[in-house]
């Protein structure tokens, strides 16, 4: 709290009307809202980093050979290429995610409007190579083997995750067709950006995991 | 907004807060769906009371149980593993989590920082009414058959476990949320709602303790999570996480599971820490002895807390050079909490000390936790957890700690802060009687468990060696449970009788001096006419109390001199 209250003891020295009152509720609300929102996303990451270990634990220390033996013979792996592709489509999002963020502050609508909607689409897209690659896969379901049940429990949660994302954007750029954002107040779309890059960076990590290694 | 004081930093502090909302008027948004942290403090205070009267019942069908060496008191020994194992569910995530956290959280710790509310009021509501919803899905799995596989819930028994293993993982899960959500809402208000001039260095060892607690909240609860939502669906869907026979492993549980549970045990015990820090310096009126070192001892029991889990399964078949850091980083967990310990008492040292129940409660926790404390360092040894592992000895050990750590300092904390809660005092010898009775059942209860441990007595098991010496000691603790829970009658009388008609309190009958003792009593709704300004730590007996712009009290004792009355400090 120190800084914060260092800042707006420097910005209020010159006076303090209703307006800048206003704006220091509205910078406080937005610092605590931010810092919850990043504990958040911290919490989540150890919900992934618990099946993560549960995945790598099972694979190195109960598993004889990976992928797993079944009825007699060894599964296949993933379709690596597939994903890979799949991967730089939700990598292309984020980066979108960034820039329709970065028009947004510079108030060029019609650009924010464009990448936001790629964004929407590409998740979207991402979401149905996602479905495509659960009807191919062929490790044997999720309740089939400790393959089946690690890839498709966390490839599950982050594609719930990429799923609630996608809504969250849509809603966000609702709103911000509905004025509920300015240029300089826009806290709901630095939180959709935030929790748009921690589902990427999840998915760095279950790309390495599931696919490379 | 002018220069409050030298040192103080100026502005309009607190803009967020300094907007009083209207008091609500309606019963439903006064006292069930309140968003005022004191309301919900107590609302937690409530509920947790009530599911700890369950799962006391539950611990006393298990003692009585115990008077026989045959298991023929009445109930099968199918039920005894459910009573057992609802007892320590309960007893860890319906009471005590929720009571250090939820309750006492709640009601202390934004009025020791001097604000308004917790950052996210509506928040700390959905977190709370999360709690009641848990308890009752936990306590009607005994409808369909309750768990039966102990609190820890170990596959592959927790597999095969009744139906209501299931209901079991549901409700932990949701309790498991609202204590992230408290976690990151304490977290969010301790960093950023402090008063002017409350640097880091300057909060109460409550807040300090409740800051730590909240880390651990946040960070482990969602490991748990992972650990039910895996066992969930392994019971319900037959996803294979656990089960050996389909390439699963009990042993990944037994992590997952402690990795969260390990930091929970702190999570139990460090407020309670908080309480007796506080407890301590008021009645015997000296600063706080290692104030530094009592706060970052917490944090570093925090962080530690999250590299000790696999202390818990030295037996479980973990690789052999795993247990020699796991045993070391354990031991080393006993000097920042000696250094606890050590602080507390040169604090009592040449005190005038004021034997109130509060005080009473606070020494006989030292005492116990210590002894618990102890044996908590025996069990780290792995040779001599090979021997103790799953006997009544640890019983005993995590009972000195829970017990005699954790709930002691919870009547410590209601004691003390009862009068702030209500504004009335309590009759002081019967809180005084309160605990003589506690401390002696209980150290009768759970002393002999350590020597029948050691003689190999295992837990969870109904039957035991019938020879004198076992029957004896089992009765012994029985019956001295069964006072135990009897005194709990004479601490609800009081508490009842003091809110019908006790005595008024006043601000601060305590002569204390953290900041919820210079408001009236009960603290009123917007806890703070005007945000003080905080110029040093509150333990300083003897000096002025460091709070500027604070309106006095109501009726302010000499505790509470108004600004005016001191000159302003230079440091």
């Amino acid at each position: 709290m120190s800084v914060s209250v260092a800042k707006q003891g420097y910005k209020l020295g010159h006076g303090h009307d209703e307006h800048d009152h206003e704006q220091v509720i509205y910078e406080e609300t937005r610092d605590m809202r931010l810092l919850g929102f990043v504990l958040f996303l911290c919490s989540d990451v150890v919900l992934f980093s618990s099946f993560i270990f549960a995945y790598i634990y099972l694979r190195t220390t109960v598993a004889p050979i990976w992928p797993p033996m079944v009825g007699g013979h060894q599964l296949p792996r993933l379709d690596t290429a597939f994903a890979a592709v799949n991967s730089v489509v939700l990598f292309g999002s984020g980066v979108t995610m960034h820039y329709a963020l970065e028009n947004w502050k510079h108030g060029t609508r019609s650009k924010y409007n464009l990448f936001m909607g790629l964004t929407i689409l590409l998740g979207a897209m991402f979401l149905g190579g996602q479905a495509y690659e659960y009807a191919h896969a062929q490790i044997g379901g999720w309740a089939g083997n400790t393959f089946g049940a690690s890839f498709f429990t966390l490839t599950g949660m982050h594609g719930f995750h990429v799923f609630v994302g996608v809504i969250f954007l849509a809603v966000l750029w609702w709103q911000s067709s509905r004025a509920v954002y300015d240029h300089e107040r826009f806290f709901g779309l630095t939180a959709g950006t935030l929790y748009w890059h921690f589902v990427d960076v999840i998915w760095v990590a279950l790309f390495f995991l599931f696919y490379l290694w | 907004m002018a220069t409050i004081a030298p040192g103080v930093k100026t502005g309009p502090y607190h803009a967020v807060l300094d907007h009083i909302h209207p008091e609500p008027t309606s019963f439903i948004r006064k006292y069930i769906f309140s968003i005022d942290h004191k309301v919900i403090g107590i609302q937690y205070m409530i509920t947790g009371g009530l599911f700890f009267l369950i799962a006391g019942m539950l611990a006393e069908v298990i003692r009585y149980t115990l008077l026989q060496p045959n298991g023929q008191m009445g109930i099968s020994a199918a039920t005894y593993n459910q009573v057992y194992s609802m007892h320590g569910s309960a007893m860890v995530w319906m009471v005590i989590i929720p009571l250090v956290t939820g309750a006492f959280g709640n009601f202390v710790m934004p009025l020791q920082i001097g604000a308004r509310d917790v950052a996210f009021p509506w928040l700390n509501l959905l977190a709370f009414w999360m709690f009641p919803v848990a308890g009752i899905i936990l306590f009607s799995s005994f409808l369909v058959g309750a768990p039966d596989a102990g609190w820890t819930e170990y596959p592959p028994i927790s597999l095969q476990g009744p139906p209501g293993t299931t209901m079991w993982c549901i409700a932990i899960f949701l309790i498991g949320i609202s204590s992230t959500l408290t976690g990151i809402n304490f977290i969010v208000t301790i960093y950023k709602m402090r008063a002017p001039g409350m640097t880091l260095t300057r909060m109460p060892l409550f807040v300090w303790a409740q800051f730590a607690t909240a880390g651990l909240s946040f960070i482990a609860t969602t490991a748990l999570a992972a650990a039910l939502l895996a066992l969930f669906c392994e019971r319900v869907f037959g996803v294979p996480f656990y089960d050996p026979s389909r390439g699963g492993s009990p042993v990944l549980w037994q992590h997952m599971f402690w990795f969260y549970s390990h930091p929970a045990v702190y999570i139990m015990i460090l407020p309670a820490f908080g309480i007796v820090s506080e407890v301590l310096p008021t009645f015997s009126r000296k600063p706080i002895f290692g104030y530094k070192m009592i706060a970052f001892s917490s944090v570093a029991i925090a962080l530690l807390g999250f590299s000790v889990w696999a202390h818990h399964m030295f037996t479980s078949g973990m690789v052999p050079w795993l247990q020699l850091p796991f045993m070391i980083i354990t031991m080393v967990i006993a000097i920042p909490t000696g250094v606890k310990i050590f602080s507390w008492m040169a604090t009592l040292w040449g005190g005038s000390i004021r034997w109130t129940t509060p005080m009473l409660f606070a020494t006989g926790f030292l005492i116990t936790f210590t002894c618990g404390g102890l044996t908590g360092f025996f069990l780290a040894a792995v040779p001599a957890d090979y021997h103790e592992h799953g006997t009544y000895f640890v019983v005993a050990h995590f009972h000195y700690v829970l017990y005699g750590g954790s709930v002691m300092g919870l009547f410590a904390g209601v004691y003390y802060w009862w009068p702030k809660m209500t504004g009335r005092m309590y009759n002081e010898a019967m809180g005084q009687w309160h605990f003589w009775i506690t401390f002696i059942a209980f150290n009768c209860t759970f002393m002999p468990m350590h020597w029948l441990g050691l003689m190999g007595m295992p837990r969870r098991v109904p039957i035991y060696d019938p020879s004198p010496w076992y029957v004896f000691w089992n009765q012994f603790a029985s019956i001295s449970s069964f006072v135990l829970a009897g005194s709990m009658l004479l601490f609800a009388y009081n508490l009842w009788s003091s809110f019908r008609s006790g005595k008024i309190a006043g601000p601060n009958p305590w002569g204390a001096r953290t900041l919820e003792w210079m408001i009236s009593s009960p603290a009123p709704y917007y806890n703070f006419k005007k945000i003080p300004a905080v110029l040093a730590t509150p333990y300083d007996f003897g000096n002025p109390l460091p709070y500027l712009g604070l309106e006095a009290a109501e009726g302010a004792t000499e505790a509470t001199p108004t600004h005016s009355s001191h000159p302003v400090p230079t440091y």
